[in-house]
């Protein structure tokens, strides 16, 4: 797995490639936590190029939306791969997360 | 006939993928579309992942995860067994997609992952040890579709050119299930007096043994009524099986219909 992190103008940009599962959704938990410590809750999650995601990797996803939640950021996501949009659905997550068709979109959104 | 395959791990996470990669090769052997693979390389990855959290929680040394694969005319079984404290996680209450952000707890989703992605699930303790066993059945909805059959009709069209002379011109492979029909064809043309033929070549794709055999009983039996059977418009693969097992020294091949009608004309004239 990769994270790219980019600060925009409103929006923290995180663009992950590869596999989220049980060996590496620590490293997705500290990226996201990064932004959150330093202030920037406003957070996209790029998953365009995320091609598998275990119950590991959603655990992050739902403990990271939490603590932006407390304040007033979100924490959104984009380019969601059907088999992941699957995933989120069963777990009832396609419904707490704002999912967006594409990054632009996303970003656009806050 | 069931195909058993059987990996063993020791307890450790970061050799989890390695089990995912291992059930998917075997399920993709199995014939499961994308979608069933992903749930199955899930549902091992979410035990899998258990056993060690949980499982092995409190040994020095981690145990061993036995994951077998098995692939099964109706089905596709994947049994892990470990030697943790016996546990049986399918008694674990479903935690509720319908929890609002505010109530939920980040984890646990894991073996409600397995229930829902399998088809069937079950656990038994077996001398002392737990074993998980996870089938996907091979519904519509969970192989991959079958590639369609190429058509194994033989479609020839006839022409008939000035001169007395008899055009076939076959299409697509010519191997043992659309050589029979070729042959037929040739033959009812022979007999019925068209004995100088031009097969026109250019739409076959690909010609086997029995391919050939049509082509040169078709002309041994025109030879023997003092006619002519000769090939045009040959593709080039096409003409190298011929060179290949001498052909083209028996037959008159030419590069295109008007080349090989015009020799033929000359020859019967």
């Amino acid at each position: 797995m990769e994270i790219k992190t980019s600060e925009l103008k409103r929006v923290t940009l995180l663009e992950i490639s590869g596999r989220i599962d049980s060996t590496n959704a620590n490293e997705l938990g500290e990226a996201l936590n990064a932004a959150i410590d330093s202030g920037r809750t406003q957070i996209v999650l790029d998953l365009a190029n995320v091609d598998y995601m275990s119950s590991a990797g959603l655990r992050e996803l739902v403990s990271a939306l939490k603590k932006v939640k407390r304040g007033t950021g979100d924490l959104r996501l984009a380019s969601v791969s059907g088999r992941v949009l699957e995933v989120l659905e069963l777990a009832g997550l396609d419904t707490i997360f704002e999912i967006y068709p594409t990054q632009v979109e996303a970003v656009g959104s806050f | 006939m069931a195909e058993k395959h059987r990996m063993i791990i020791p307890g450790i996470q970061r050799l989890v993928p390695d089990v995912c990669d291992f059930v998917e090769s075997i399920a993709l052997r199995a014939n499961l579309n994308d979608r069933a693979v992903y749930h199955c390389q899930m549902a091992v990855d979410e035990a899998c992942t258990n056993i060690i959290e949980h499982g092995f929680r409190n040994s020095d040394t981690p145990g061993h995860i036995e994951i077998t694969c098995q692939d099964e005319p109706d089905r596709y079984q994947i049994t892990i067994v470990d030697d943790s404290p016996p546990f049986n996680p399918l008694l674990q209450e479903n935690p509720d997609p319908a929890t609002p952000l505010t109530d939920r707890e980040p984890g646990g989703w894991g073996i409600f992952f397995i229930k829902k992605m399998m088809d069937e699930v079950s656990y038994t303790l077996e001398n002392g040890r737990n074993k998980l066993t996870m089938v996907k059945l091979k519904t519509p909805e969970n192989v991959r579709e079958p590639i369609p059959a190429l058509p194994d009709e033989q479609n020839s069209m006839i022409r008939e050119y000035p001169g007395g002379i008899w055009g076939v011109a076959p299409s697509g492979r010519l191997d043992s299930n659309t050589a029979p029909a070729l042959q037929n064809l040739l033959e009812e043309q022979l007999a019925s007096g068209h004995i100088n033929l031009l097969i026109d070549m250019s739409e076959v794709s690909y010609i086997s043994t029995s391919g050939l055999k049509a082509l040169v009983n078709a002309w041994r039996s025109a030879q023997g009524k003092g006619g002519r059977v000769v090939l045009a418009g040959m593709r080039a693969q096409i003409y190298e099986v011929f060179e290949t097992v001498g052909f083209d020294q028996i037959f008159d091949i030419f590069a295109t219909p008007e080349e090989a009608l015009h020799h033929l004309k000359n020859q019967t004239a």
